[in-house]
């Protein structure tokens, strides 16, 4: 065993780029995913069959198929039938945004229907229509189920976030495999950015924690 | 005030409901009573269309809620409903329970709400818990809070469905006596009970429900002491 971590010490700031690239990406693909994943939850909610129908579909194919294979199907198969060269960090933002989305809309989904169904009656005796007893009766109780979900959602695609360096986006993993070639030593490199890695999701888990707590405290 | 008229409900292939036939006048007090699984909570709750009926109408001061088109969210906002669960917004405190539906659906500034809602918390004796959250009282101040919302909208009617069932037997009298003093002061209620002695003083008429049918309506003292049928005499036979 021969390890020598002043090799990447060069590498350093390259390498620490490419937090704010991952980071960049995936928050703006939370983002999208939450918006995405709020109206489907709202239209899996509805009464309308075939629109929910269509919105179990989507999600099913988001939740029945490899991420990686979106990923690359978003990169290489739509430029083929689109004739457009999508970028690798739009190709990212989609396919995390979308995929997320569908998760997210789960998330929603199952949350409102945990609120006592008793909440909704009695908004109904008292005559509330149906979008102020959603918005100030419904989701404000929703959201004790839904935040903790959320934030998981958000560690699980900060981590899967690495698979885009399959599709040469030179994000914190990419990086590691570039400074691992160049070296030809890939043990220290990938120590390096999986301590990130790491500390980033931890970070999230803390954040996570603090707002339960806060949650419960209205208890 | 309320007329009913060959109302059916059916879950599926369960036929609930059948047939339906009464009213309420304005001002009239009515037990419903009837074993468990007799259908009076679906009777109730077909009242202010949290059920929709299968067949037949239901007229609510001469507007009939089974028409196509009918304005629900106006009809039930002349209808209050307590539940056997009370379902008080957990989020809200006790003023915001009562203001939040006549500020959301009624033309009342927030100062007439709040005065009104002070008023029904006194009338209901808890004016020390406005600004309490629902989850710190006790079942009865519960319940009693949730009659006090459904007030707040300034009902015609009320429709209580076993408002006393869930709670511990100490807490019965001070939800009983929030409705006894309901019912004197002339608002027309019905009532779905298990409390006898409660229907037998209260009530103006006794609504007597077995397998999904009203098998006996009878003024009270009639009721109690000679009911005519026998389901209604076996009845009460296993609960006075
Ligand atoms: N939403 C529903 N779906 C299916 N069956 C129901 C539903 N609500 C009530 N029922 C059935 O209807 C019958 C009458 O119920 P209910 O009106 O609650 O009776 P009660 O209030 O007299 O105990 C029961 O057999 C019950 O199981
Ligand atoms: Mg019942």
């Amino acid at each position: 065993m021969n390890l020598d971590f002043s090799q990447i010490v060069p590498y350093i700031p390259f390498m620490l780029e490419g937090i704010w690239v991952t980071l960049g990406f995936v928050i703006i693909a939370i983002v999208i995913g939450f918006f995405i994943g709020s109206f489907i939850a709202l239209v899996k909610i509805s009464h309308i069959k075939v629109l929910r129908w269509i919105a179990d579909f989507y999600t099913s194919v988001f939740r029945g198929t490899p991420l990686i294979l979106q990923l690359m199907f978003v990169y290489y198969a739509v430029p083929q039938v689109l004739g457009y060269d999508i970028s690798p960090f739009l190709s990212a933002i989609l396919t995390f945004g979308l995929n997320s989305s569908a998760y997210v809309s789960e998330i929603i989904r199952a949350g409102i229907e945990a609120v006592d169904k008793g909440q909704r009656e009695a908004a109904m005796a008292l005559g509330i229509p149906y979008r102020p007893m959603m918005i100030k009766i419904i989701l404000p109780q929703a959201m004790k189920n839904i935040l903790p979900a959320l934030m998981n959602e958000f560690i699980t695609l900060t981590k899967e976030s690495a698979i885009v360096s399959v599709i040469n986006y030179l994000d914190l993993m990419r990086r590691a495999q570039v400074v691992g070639a160049e070296l030809y030593r890939n043990f220290e490199a990938y120590i390096f950015v999986g301590a990130i890695y790491y500390v980033m999701v931890m970070m999230l888990t803390v954040l996570g924690k603090l707002l339960e707590r806060r949650l419960k405290k209205s208890d | 005030m309320i007329k009913v008229e060959n109302l059916h409900k059916s879950f599926g292939d369960i036929e609930v409901l059948q047939n339906i036939n009464t009213s309420i006048e304005k001002g009239e007090v009515v037990a419903i009573i009837g074993p468990s699984g007799s259908g009076k909570s679906t009777f109730l709750r077909c009242i202010n269309v949290l059920e929709s009926p299968t067949a037949g109408h239901i007229w609510v001061d001469g507007e009939d809620l089974t028409e196509p088109g009918v304005n629900i969210l106006n009809i039930r906002q002349k209808i209050g409903m307590v539940f056997q669960h009370f379902h008080l917004f957990p989020h809200m405190k006790v003023l915001d329970n009562l203001t939040y539906a006549p500020l959301t659906v009624k033309d009342v500034s927030k100062l007439e709400a709040e005065t009104h809602a002070h008023e029904l918390l006194s009338s209901v004796g808890l004016s020390d818990k406005i600004d309490a959250y629902p989850n710190s009282l006790s079942g009865g101040q519960k319940q009693r809070v949730a009659i006090a919302r459904a007030l707040a909208m300034e009902p015609e009617l009320m429709l209580f469905d076993e408002p006393t069932s869930a709670l511990d037997p100490e807490m019965v009298k001070e939800v009983l006596d929030v409705i006894k003093s309901l019912a004197k002061s002339g608002m027309t209620m019905a009532v779905v009970t298990h409390e006898m002695g409660f229907a037998r003083e209260v009530a103006d008429r006794i609504i007597f429900m077995d397998y999904g049918k009203i098998v006996e309506e009878a003024k009270p003292e009639e009721f109690f002491s000679s009911a005519k049928t026998d389901r209604a005499r076996d009845f009460l036979e296993k609960v006075l």
